[in-house]
């Protein structure tokens, strides 16, 4: 028997969707499977956890863990997995998980793996499917060491609703913060405003904006969808857009059932952070951007002239 | 302040990759710095400007790297070693790490500068790894670093809840992402001074270790195969009226895609 144990994918306080893909990919393997959670207020999520496909849910709930901090993160996740046994250990496709990741496995003596997009067991042999090169290839990897710690790329396993575990909490004792690596302070991303990597539209805006009124014009579209609002390398650079924005290679990693991408062109390092949505639609003045080579939907036209009339269109059928 | 960067030598992500039978073929690629690791040096050198840091830069590989670790003298880079061995041709990341590990112990550094992910494999573990075989400090996804003292600096990470501003106790690792700095094109004096500059290259048993004793005969994992990743494909593109065409294209959204 298997037993796998997901890292719970908490932000502010809720829980993503990942946690629930995860699970449900977990028991599809035939893995028993447990959930650890770690923050300053997670004790509540305790039935939410279970109803996602968990059977065991070891907490971790101290108001040190308000901000995170990779050492402490990693440690509870390290005495989660010893608890339960673990085989393995799945992280949600985050920053959370990409740091936290790598000290783990050191700890648990475990291959570690990113961006994975399949797993396979097949009695003891663990195979994994994962992109690499800015998602122009795919490696199949063979696991050797008897532990595995994976971080699952986003959109890789989808939730069973019909599937749910049942309560069976395990209080952890916090570990002790990180002295070398002191958290000060955390700005926070504004609040209220729908997550990238979670959201089922995303509406990403490029260098066609030009400025400020046309990231505007943009957002204003992201929000009548309801949609993330992200963007491309070059927005970041001239300083319209945040870096926590950026969708890419180097940035956020989305899925969402709908990309939506204005007046972005396509380069190499954009299409590897948002070619595994279900559907793209481009809007791009140029018919030779890369960008309509990806998309199932491109409209070529001015962004200034497309977006508001895409706005009234939607207002139409949202009527 | 003594500072280590280290850079990997990747396939350039903008060219055509071929797959066959397997395997990646060798055919049309070209060979780049990591952009991340470009991001490392710059970082670097930067201190090195303004605080007068001592830096030392790293590569390891199966092969020649002597014209990126030239274009790192010529941003400004102080020493670097490459180490040179055919057996890191399939080397894992803990291994990696493990090299790592022996030539920042050879050196008495303060700070150790790494790319957040190489561009070929993406799987940004090596400097974290090395960090928790040192057992020191270690901050990944780092935007800003500044110099508080001799002994500290304070990161600035990008988070899942935001920006996470932390003081950082030396010697530490730090990975840095791309919204740290723009590197510089190196000035044409720096290109001449960086042909003279020599580089210390050496393969494992000169670095007083062996592959065995980094872990690399009894790698975590291995790959095992590469598979073509499954193109898109272009779909309908509308040009013409933009009302028109808007409202055609919502219309396939709704009824024929179903995703609005």
């Amino acid at each position: 028997m298997t037993n796998i144990l997901v890292v719970a994918d908490i932000k502010q306080g809720e829980l993503k969707g990942s946690t629930a893909e995860l699970l449900s990919k977990a028991r599809a393997v035939g893995a028993d499977t447990a959930v650890v959670a770690v923050g300053s207020q997670v004790k509540e999520l305790a039935p939410q956890l279970a109803a996602a496909g968990s059977d065991t849910q070891y907490i971790l709930e101290d108001a040190s863990l308000e901000i995170f901090s990779a050492k402490p993160f990693a440690e509870a996740v390290v005495k989660a997995a010893n608890e339960f046994n673990a085989d393995m250990v799945w992280f949600g496709f985050s920053e959370t998980g990409k740091a936290a990741a790598p000290r783990v496995a050191v700890q648990l003596e475990a291959a570690c793996a990113t961006e994975i997009i399949d797993v396979t067991l097949d009695g003891d042999a663990v195979q994994i499917i994962r992109p690499a090169i800015a998602n122009k290839v795919l490696q199949k990897v063979t696991v050797n060491a008897p532990k595995l710690v994976a971080v699952v790329r986003a959109g890789a396993f989808e939730a069973d609703p019909e599937i749910a575990g049942k309560e069976n909490v395990v209080a952890l004792d916090p570990p002790e913060a990180d002295t070398a690596a002191k958290i000060k302070e955390l700005i926070s991303d504004a609040s209220g405003e729908i997550d990238l990597t979670d959201a089922d539209i995303v509406v990403s805006v490029g260098r066609g904006a030009k400025d400020q009124t046309g990231v505007d014009m943009v957002k204003a579209l992201a929000d009548d969808l309801a949609a993330g609002f992200g963007s491309s390398r070059a927005m970041v650079d001239a300083g319209l857009m945040a870096h926590n924005k950026q969708v890419g290679q180097t940035g956020k990693i989305v899925a969402p059932s709908l990309y939506i991408a204005v007046g972005i062109s396509g380069a190499i390092q954009h299409l590897a952070g948002m070619n595994g949505s279900k559907v793209i639609l481009a809007v791009n003045k140029d018919p030779e951007a890369p960008i309509f080579n990806v998309a199932d939907f491109g409209i070529v036209g001015d962004l200034f002239d497309v977006v508001p009339l895409l706005k009234e269109e939607i207002k139409k059928i949202r009527a | 302040m003594k500072i280590l960067t280290t850079v990997k030598k990747v396939v350039d992500v903008e060219l055509n990759i071929h797959v066959e039978n397997g395997a990646i073929l060798d055919k049309g690629l070209q060979y780049v710095i990591n952009a991340w690791d470009e991001n490392a040096v710059e970082a670097a050198v930067q201190l090195k400007e303004s605080h007068k840091a001592d830096t030392t830069l790293v590569s390891l590989g199966s092969g020649d790297n002597t014209d990126i670790i030239r274009k790192c003298y010529a941003m400004g880079i102080d020493n670097a070693i490459h180490i040179d061995d055919p057996a890191l041709a399939k080397a894992d990341s803990p291994t990696f790490a493990r090299v790592l590990q022996k030539v920042y112990e050879a050196g008495d550094y303060d700070l150790v500068i790494t790319g957040k992910q190489a561009q070929d494999t993406d799987a940004g573990q090596a400097g974290i790894m090395l960090a928790e075989f040192l057992n020191i400090a270690c901050v990944s996804n780092v935007i800003k670093i500044e110099v508080t003292d001799d002994s500290h600096i304070q990161v600035s990470r990008l988070g899942d809840a935001g920006t996470e501003i932390l003081d950082v106790t030396l010697p530490a690792v730090i990975t840095v992402s791309d919204g740290i700095n723009e590197p510089r094109l190196p000035a044409m004096r720096g290109i001449m001074m960086a042909k003279k500059k020599k580089i210390n290259v050496m393969d494992l048993a000169g670095l007083g270790t062996s592959f065995e004793d980094v872990g690399g005969t009894a790698p975590t994992s291995e790959i095992k195969e590469f598979m073509p990743t499954e193109k898109r494909k272009g779909g309908q593109k509308f040009e013409g009226e933009p009302a028109e065409v808007t409202a055609k294209v919502v219309d396939l959204l709704v009824n024929e895609a179903k995703v609005l």
